[in-house]
């Protein structure tokens, strides 16, 4: 399963929930799926796609917003692994993550990650998360639906193969106007 | 079991924090900021270091992702620190919540400068003033030249800075020759 294949199912499961996505191509890619007031892209904040979902899902534990999804690459989770730890201590009940692992620094060069070799759902598990996998596009939509009633914290793994989407367009609008979007987009919510 | 009345330096800076309009407060330790965690902690009814809306983090960089997402929901935060870890923060900091104008109350105490013991902690800290103001953060300094109730109102006042802002606003709080520790 290709990133933007996961995508298209992760964009199809997630349009009435906040997503935070990590920076690079898979805001990118995502964007090009689906272009929604609901997607949080961080454009460069590198590694921080968990903490600010983490965050996220902590300020509206008593909103009525089911779930605070991010989108987490493995090169990314491993520059800020304490969003797995902090994960496991602060039991956000409201955190889904969605680890897209294709061992690869997707927006680098596809130079390898540590994932290659190490199980990062068992990282997360180890830290007190709940986890599902998925490594097809069926397993993904129901480990997804699975996750999503699950209490969180909660990670899915979900095995990607290498590679970026041809001819996706840059992400070049003004990181204000996508938070405000985002922000009023949660405010009729929560 | 009464708690025992914190230092008044830094039982200001707890109050300050709550009275800036903080949701929720992070920190990552350091024994000078411990007694103002101790305040905020049992002021909100916890005890070991956490409460409701009070806890720890392990290092800088999360904190400004964690707290600084707050805005997004409606929210505001704060974090509580020492100055050293700005480092491990500056590209969160930048990127992520100066970049998408999302105010932040961050109260660092000091290290490096007078009544310090470490022979290198001066290294980074003395140019914290400088690196923050150089990416464009506001800060605020307190020290042994002005009272708690000072400091009180400076921690409070900059949290309606950062809101008033859009920004990520910095407190400096060196602790040396008030109640508190300086290093
Ligand atoms: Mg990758």
């Amino acid at each position: 399963m290709r990133r933007v294949e996961a995508l298209e199912i992760l964009a199809d499961a997630t349009a009435d929930l906040p997503v935070v996505v990590t920076c690079a191509a898979t805001s990118r890619e995502l964007a090009a799926v689906a272009d929604r007031p609901n997607h949080l892209y961080l454009l460069d904040a590198m590694g921080l796609a968990g903490s600010v979902a983490t965050g996220l899902a902590l300020a509206v534990a008593d909103a009525p917003v089911e779930r605070v999804v991010a989108i987490e690459g493995d090169g990314s989770l491993l520059m800020n692994p304490n969003v797995l730890p902090t994960g496991g201590h602060l039991r956000p009940r409201k955190l889904l993550m969605v680890l897209l692992d294709n061992a690869v620094y997707g927006s680098t060069a596809d130079l390898p990650t540590y994932a290659a070799g190490l199980d990062l759902g068992g990282v997360a598990a180890a830290c007190g998360w709940a986890v599902r996998r998925a490594d097809d596009p069926g397993t993904l939509r129901r480990a997804f639906a699975e996750a999503r009633a699950a209490d969180g914290p909660v990670l899915l793994h979900v095995r990607i193969a290498p590679g970026n989407a041809p001819d996706v367009p840059r992400l070049l609008e003004d990181p204000v106007v996508l938070g405000r979007r985002f922000r009023d987009w949660l405010a009729e919510r929560a | 079991m009464t708690s025992p009345e914190p230092p008044a330096y830094a039982g200001a800076v707890a109050r300050g924090l709550w009275d800036a309009g903080a949701d929720l407060i992070g920190y990552v330790p350091s024994a000078s900021v411990a007694p103002v965690i101790d305040a905020l902690v049992a002021a909100d009814g916890g005890a070991r270091g956490s409460s409701a809306r009070v806890f720890p983090l392990s290092r800088e960089e999360e904190a400004m992702g964690v707290l600084g997402a707050l805005p997004l929901a409606g929210g505001f935060g704060a974090v509580v620190m020492q100055d050293n870890g700005f480092g491990n923060a500056l590209t969160a900091l930048t990127t992520f919540n100066a970049a998408y104008h999302l105010p932040l109350l961050v109260v660092a105490n000091t290290r490096g400068g007078l009544g310090e013991y470490n022979s290198m902690i001066h290294t980074f800290g003395q140019h914290v003033p400088g690196l923050l103001d150089r990416v464009g953060l506001r800060t605020f300094e307190l020290d042994r030249r002005s009272g708690p109730e000072d400091w009180h109102a400076v921690v409070a006042e900059a949290g309606a800075h950062a809101r008033m802002t859009f920004r990520p606003v910095v407190v400096l709080a060196h602790f040396w020759a008030t109640d508190g520790r300086g290093a």
